[in-house]
């Protein structure tokens, strides 16, 4: 079989040469021309292109630039403008620079550009135009079935947005009612303490009077002082069960921040000291004028006053230092390369962690930083982030799902009816005038406000992450709509690289994670994703990074590169750019070159 | 954490303030080029003693026993009267034994060519160093034999054939060179018509506490040999303008004045090949090349003097009326030669018109080779093309802009950790592939060798050169161990003619695995450059082969590692294919081996107009072949000033775009 079809297409190898040494070699007028532009050189006289001038036809192709766009010289290389069209038979025809033509290098598959004798060029166009037409039908494949999982994700996408947006609105008018009902309860508790308070109060003078009548002063004000101190210690701890109860129902992760913050002081310290180490690397930096002193780093800042003195530094670490200059790199680097052992490396990458993430040492740590990041902004904006799992793209949907369980699937109007129906019922049952102020009643309206405004609160940050995710532009079709609860991911040596479109775009190594940029826009029509404003290169640009989108079955994230320092770029296959414009494109491309074969193939 | 400033008392905070303020001032002041790095001429003893002579202020020397030997004119010079008492004075090394005479010889080359040797006597404690491979090998053979020596004046001087029109002289006492034409007797050059002339003779300790050590930067040259320099003033007759004397940033061709009326406070013009960080475009500080050639150019003729030494050097070029502000001279040109070792060995070129002046240089350091066409064209570079597929894509892109180029360049990140002849793995896995690629397309290669090794056991090259001890040496005899690119390094004693043969073997295609006859090789940091030692090259008390200090030949370390590299090349192609190799470092003769480039200059248009200046001066001093980076190497060139260096760079001999890795990518078509 394998023998057959070698030995045809060895025939068929032959034909074509045969072919095109009859056929294809043409005569000197038609050199290098397209067959649509022969009949514009059918006159004795001929215009050149751009309307500067004219020659006689014995001019063509004489090796004499005549007109400055090369209309004359379409075969040869005379003109520095011109272009020598070359037909391929058995591929797709090319138009090439002129001065590719007879530069000793075979640029047409046919062997049409170089016809001076100097080097023999060979046809390859069957062999090279299967290959081509074999790869236009994959990616033809490619894009109808692409195109065919783009309608469906369109119509999710539609479905989504919305969902999104009814919730939204129907979150809105609870969050309306609990408002009020919130506020109800509000008052109540306030009218409530303000009771208990004079209560205390009038037990607290009664108990004075009493004490004053004992005999012991010093005793008495010793006590008197205890109590006060012990009145003062409740406040706050019933302020933290207050808060502990705030987040009750709102499961683990809350809990988690709750601890988070007693942790981070610790780690606070660290990430100072890390800070102070980054904001010397920085200044020293910035006072060497940007470029000439990126030498001035943290240790031999700290070695002297003045550092530029060298002296008491060992000879590595001067070789270091002086090297820095040239790369720019925090000297403790090794210049990318791996000798004196893995150690250095590593001492390397403690320092990039430092640099890029503030002393970040745990998951808990980067919950603790986003929040800080946020809080001028929308605290929820990055909900979600947290919670990326090491998958090659992945949705950090459920979570939120989960997360709001409690609002979504209860969001019906019964439920919401029936807490104003036990509302109304505990504003009811507690009478103000009743003395004392009933403890148990008291507790029940307690209860029934932080519950409520736990809730409220949830369904306010739900509505603002709604909002956040709902501004954005995610395409003509909404076709990107599903993109904004992902990440997606690429491992590419020993870097992590993550995407998440409308969010962030970072590069993770180890612990150590740079920000490649933040989520900026579409470009070419959604063609480009641009993440922009990462995190600073050491003396350079922000980082920033280029998602290439391309027409793919999956999603995928790859060939990230750094063409420039600092300025990234990636490729992401998806479904949602497989446009049926463009398949209609290649599907007529595919039967141009179907078309443009030598006859003598069909019998393959 | 508070800081320190809030416990401290105020007066701790206020003295801290000031200290920042100091440190930010230093830092505005010193931005990029590190001026107090270098030894200046103050710094440097040998220069600042001989700067500060005035004319004819010092015991003179008298030739003696001038004859004719060996078709040749010797002479011993001695000092000319009983020497005076205490003349040390002002001049601390002065205080020497009664000297012995030094040999003088004189002799002539065809073409208006004056050599003048003047060494110690082989009593001396130590053999002087003479540059050795830079004279073509044939010059000895090609020696005029001198027939007869006249004598006019009653004994006081010596005059003799030089070439037709031409005769030199040498005045007996004090002695003095000249060359002058014949029939009028009109002075060309001179050498000590200003009794500049001093050497400072090799000695014994004068007692144990003599202190020859010189400290600079933390570091000490121990100096085990004491003072030895030598300095004198050389004058161009008829001369207008003084040229030559590379490598300096400059935005004149002619050379500046350095001392004397009207010059503002200035150092002498340096002759010390260094690598220096962000060079400002006009500074006679010394760059990373030394050639001591100066031509003079004036209406009536030019002429050119060399001084082949390989010290570091400085140059003063005196303005006139420098040695009497009353009677400034017209129409000469006084200059001040120092050297800190060596010997004199010295020539002088008649000319009379610049061609014949560069005839007479080349006719005895050599012409430039012969350039293979592919070196001629444009070459693409940058620290770093990164992998194979980026090579591939900017090869791609020239052709898709139909943009010609011939040679691509790969930077030091090609290697595996910086070890020279190795290809990252990750990187480059193909290596021999791709430059298939390229070579299809008629296009070529370069890759850089620089000459630090690394010192790793598992290195070959570093196995090999350990063994055979082929490494040169510090002070105290073992290996010198330096810093650079590849971490801890040695560097190759390539003055030795056996280490420059093993290293020419390495560019073998059995040995450089991945290297195919299309591929170049690219000579950087062959100052040497080292990292971690004061102006960032080798100590100058290291040892090289036969016991030479790395003082007495640093300006040609470079130069023997471009001739080692150049002689590989050669035989990779059994002599048959022309060798293309780049050097940042260069000596007189480097024109031979190939080809030079102005080293890392920046992206602004005052390093642009001083590369022409600057590569004009190369081709005056017989490197006719060199180029400097275009777009400037340091920062980021505007779109204009790039498009003007490309068009400033085609009239570069040497033509290549370069840019440090930290700037954003420039391949022509990026700029729209």
């Amino acid at each position: 079989m394998g023998g057959r079809l070698r030995i045809s297409l060895t025939i068929s190898c032959l034909l074509l040469i045969w072919i095109s040494a009859s056929a294809s070699i043409p005569s000197r007028e038609s050199l290098g021309i397209a067959p649509q532009d022969l009949s514009y050189y059918k006159s004795d006289v001929i215009k050149c292109k751009d309307g500067s001038k004219k020659f006689p036809k014995e001019q063509l192709n004489d090796e004499f630039c005549d007109c400055p766009d090369g209309t004359d010289e379409p075969g040869t290389s005379a003109c520095p403008q011109g272009k020598f069209y070359c037909r391929n038979a058995g591929h797709i025809p090319l138009t090439i620079f002129s001065s590719r033509v007879n530069d000793g290098i075979c640029d047409c598959c046919d062997g049409s550009d170089e016809y001076n004798g100097n080097v023999n060029c060979p046809n390859t166009c069957w062999e090279a135009g299967k290959v081509a037409r074999e790869k236009l039908q994959k990616k033809i494949a490619t894009f109808q079935n692409g195109v065919t999982i783009r309608k469906q994700e369109v119509e999710k996408a539609k479905q989504a947005f919305a969902k999104d947006e009814a919730e939204l609105s129907k979150l809105r008018s609870e969050e309306k009612i609990l408002e009020e009902l919130v506020q109800k309860l509000k008052e109540q508790k306030e009218r409530i303490e303000k009771a208990e308070e004079e209560e205390h109060k009038k037990k607290e003078e009664e108990e004075k009077r009493l004490k004053e009548s004992e005999t012991k002063a010093n005793e008495l004000k010793k006590a008197s002082k205890e109590s006060s101190h012990d009145s003062t210690d409740q406040a706050p701890e019933l302020h933290n069960q207050d808060a502990m109860e705030d987040h009750h129902d709102s499961a683990v992760e809350d809990k988690n921040d709750y601890t988070t913050e007693t942790e981070i002081s610790d780690n606070q310290a660290v990430g100072k000291v890390a800070d102070d180490h980054d904001d010397t690397i920085a200044k020293s930096g910035h006072e060497a004028d940007g470029r000439s002193d990126g030498s001035s780093f943290s240790h031999v800042e700290k070695q002297g006053p003045v550092s530029d003195s060298t002296e008491g530094l060992s000879r590595e670490e001067l070789g270091r230092l002086v090297a820095s200059r040239w790369t720019q790199e925090d000297a403790t680097e090794e210049n990318n390369e791996v000798n004196t052992a893995k150690e250095e490396g590593h001492e390397h990458d403690e320092d990039e962690s430092e640099e890029n993430h503030d002393g970040y040492n745990s998951d808990s740590d980067e919950d603790h930083k986003f929040e800080d990041d946020d809080l001028e902004d929308d605290p929820h904006t990055e909900f979600g982030e947290d919670h990326e799992e090491p998958t090659g793209a992945y949705s950090s949907d459920e979570d939120d799902k989960a997360d709001y369980s409690d609002l979504t699937v209860s969001g019906s109007s019964s439920w919401l009816d029936k807490i104003q129906q036990t509302v109304n019922n505990v504003l009811q049952a507690f009478s103000l005038f009743r003395r004392p102020v009933n403890i148990s009643e008291a507790a029940t309206v307690r209860k029934e406000y932080d519950d409520l405004s736990s809730k409220l609160s949830k369904i306010q940050s739900r509505i603002s992450s709604l909002n956040e995710k709902l501004k954005h532009d995610f395409g003509k079709d909404k076709e990107f709509y599903s993109f904004y609860d992902r990440c997606f991911e690429s491992k590419q040596n020993k870097y992590t690289y993550k995407v998440c479109p409308f969010k962030k775009a970072s590069q993770v190594e180890g612990h150590s994670s740079t920000r490649l940029g933040h989520w900026d826009k579409f470009e070419e029509s959604y063609r480009v994703m641009l993440f922009s404003n990462g995190d600073r290169c050491w003396n350079g640009p922000d980082r920033s990074l280029k998602v290439r989108l391309r027409c793919g079955l999956k999603d995928e994230l790859a060939d990230i590169d750094e063409p420039s320092r600092c300025e990234y770029v990636a490729i992401l296959s998806t479904p949602a750019v497989c446009l049926e414009e463009k398949l209609k494109e290649l599907q007529q491309k595919l039967e141009d070159m179907n078309t443009s074969q030598p006859s003598g193939h069909d019998e393959l | 954490m508070p800081s320190l400033a809030d416990r401290s008392p105020p007066i701790l905070l206020l003295l801290l303030l000031l200290l920042l303020l100091l440190l930010l001032l230093f830092f505005s002041a010193a931005s990029a080029w590190k001026k107090d790095e270098f030894r200046n001429c103050e710094q440097t003893p040998f220069c600042k003693r001989a700067r500060g002579r005035k004319p004819h202020s010092i015991p003179s020397l008298s030739a003696a026993d001038v004859s004719l030997s060996d078709g040749a004119v010797s002479a011993r010079l001695l000092p000319s009267q009983p020497l005076r008492q205490a003349t040390a004075g002002d001049d601390p090394e002065s205080d020497r034994d009664p000297p012995r005479p030094l040999l003088l010889r004189l002799s002539v080359y065809p073409g208006g060519v004056l050599r003048l040797q003047i060494d110690e006597d082989p009593s001396a404690p130590r053999r002087r160093f003479q540059v050795p491979d830079v004279l073509l090998p044939d010059l000895d053979n090609r020696r005029l034999w001198l027939p007869r020596l006249s004598s006019p004046a009653a004994g006081s001087s010596s005059s003799f054939y030089l070439a037709d029109g031409f005769e030199a002289v040498l005045i007996h006492d004090p002695f003095e060179i000249q060359v002058r034409w014949k029939g009028s007797g009109e002075p060309v050059l001179s050498l000590n018509s200003h009794g500049l002339f001093d050497f400072e003779q090799l000695r014994a300790k004068k007692n144990d506490d003599e202190d020859w050590e010189e400290r600079f930067r933390g570091h000490t040259d121990t100096r085990p040999h004491g003072p030895q320099s030598i300095s004198f003033d050389v004058s161009f007759h008829s001369a207008d303008f003084v040229y030559g004397i590379p490598e300096h940033a400059s935005s004149s061709l002619s050379l500046r004045p350095t001392s004397g009326p009207g010059v503002e406070h200035s150092e002498p013009y340096r002759l010390f090949n260094l690598d220096v960080f962000e060079y400002v475009a006009d500074s006679p500080f010394g760059l990373y090349g030394a050639i001591p050639f100066m031509l003079s150019h004036g209406a009536g003729s030019s002429s050119g003097f060399f001084w082949l030494n390989a010290a570091e050097m400085q140059i003063d070029v005196l303005a006139p009326g420098w040695d009497d502000p009353a009677a400034p001279a017209k129409g000469r040109i006084d200059t001040l030669w120092m050297s800190e070792a060596g010997v004199v060995d010295a020539f002088f070129f008649v000319g009379p018109e610049p061609k014949d002046v560069l005839r007479q240089y080349t006719g005895i350091t050599g012409t430039p080779a012969m350039p293979q066409e592919f070196a001629v064209a444009y070459h693409q570079c940058r620290w770093n093309y990164r992998d194979e597929q980026d090579v591939a894509a900017v090869d791609a892109g020239f052709d898709e802009h139909d943009i010609p180029y011939d040679v691509l360049w790969l930077d030091i990140e090609h290697t595996d950790g910086k070890r020279y002849f190795t290809w990252d793995r990750v990187l480059f896995p193909n290596p021999k592939e791709m430059q298939e690629k390229l070579a299809a397309k008629g296009r070529h290669m370069v890759t850089i060798v620089d000459p630090h090794i690394k010192r790793d056991d598992s290195f070959y090259i570093h196995k090999e050169a350990t063994e055979r001890g082929y490494y040169v040496k510090d002070a105290t005899g073992k290996d010198f161990d330096g810093w650079c690119w590849a971490g801890s390094s040695s560097y190759g004693d390539v003055l030795n003619p056996k280490v420059r043969e093993w290293w020419a073997e390495k560019f073998s295609f059995q040995n450089y695995v991945g290297s195919t006859p299309t591929l170049y090789i690219w000579n950087d940091m062959n100052e040497p450059s080292v990292f971690n030692i004061p102006e960032i090259t080798m100590p100058r008390d290291a040892i090289h082969y036969g016991d030479v200090e790395h003082r007495e030949l640093h300006n040609a370390y470079g130069y023997y590692f471009h001739m080692a590299t150049s002689n590989g090349l050669l035989k990779r192609g059994n002599g048959k294919d022309r060798p293309f190799v780049l050097s940042r470092a260069f000596f007189a003769g480097s024109q031979r081996y190939g080809t030079v480039w102005t080293g890392d200059n920046s992206a602004n248009w005052d390093q642009l107009r001083a590369s022409v200046p600057m590569i004009l001066t190369l081709g005056l001093t017989g490197l006719s072949f060199s180029g400097a980076d275009v777009g400037g190497f340091f920062g980021n060139p505007e779109p204009e000033l790039l498009v003007r260096w490309y068009q400033l760079g085609a009239y570069y001999p040497f033509f290549r775009a370069h840019a440090h890795q930290d700037t954003k990518r420039r391949e022509p078509w990026l700029f729209g």
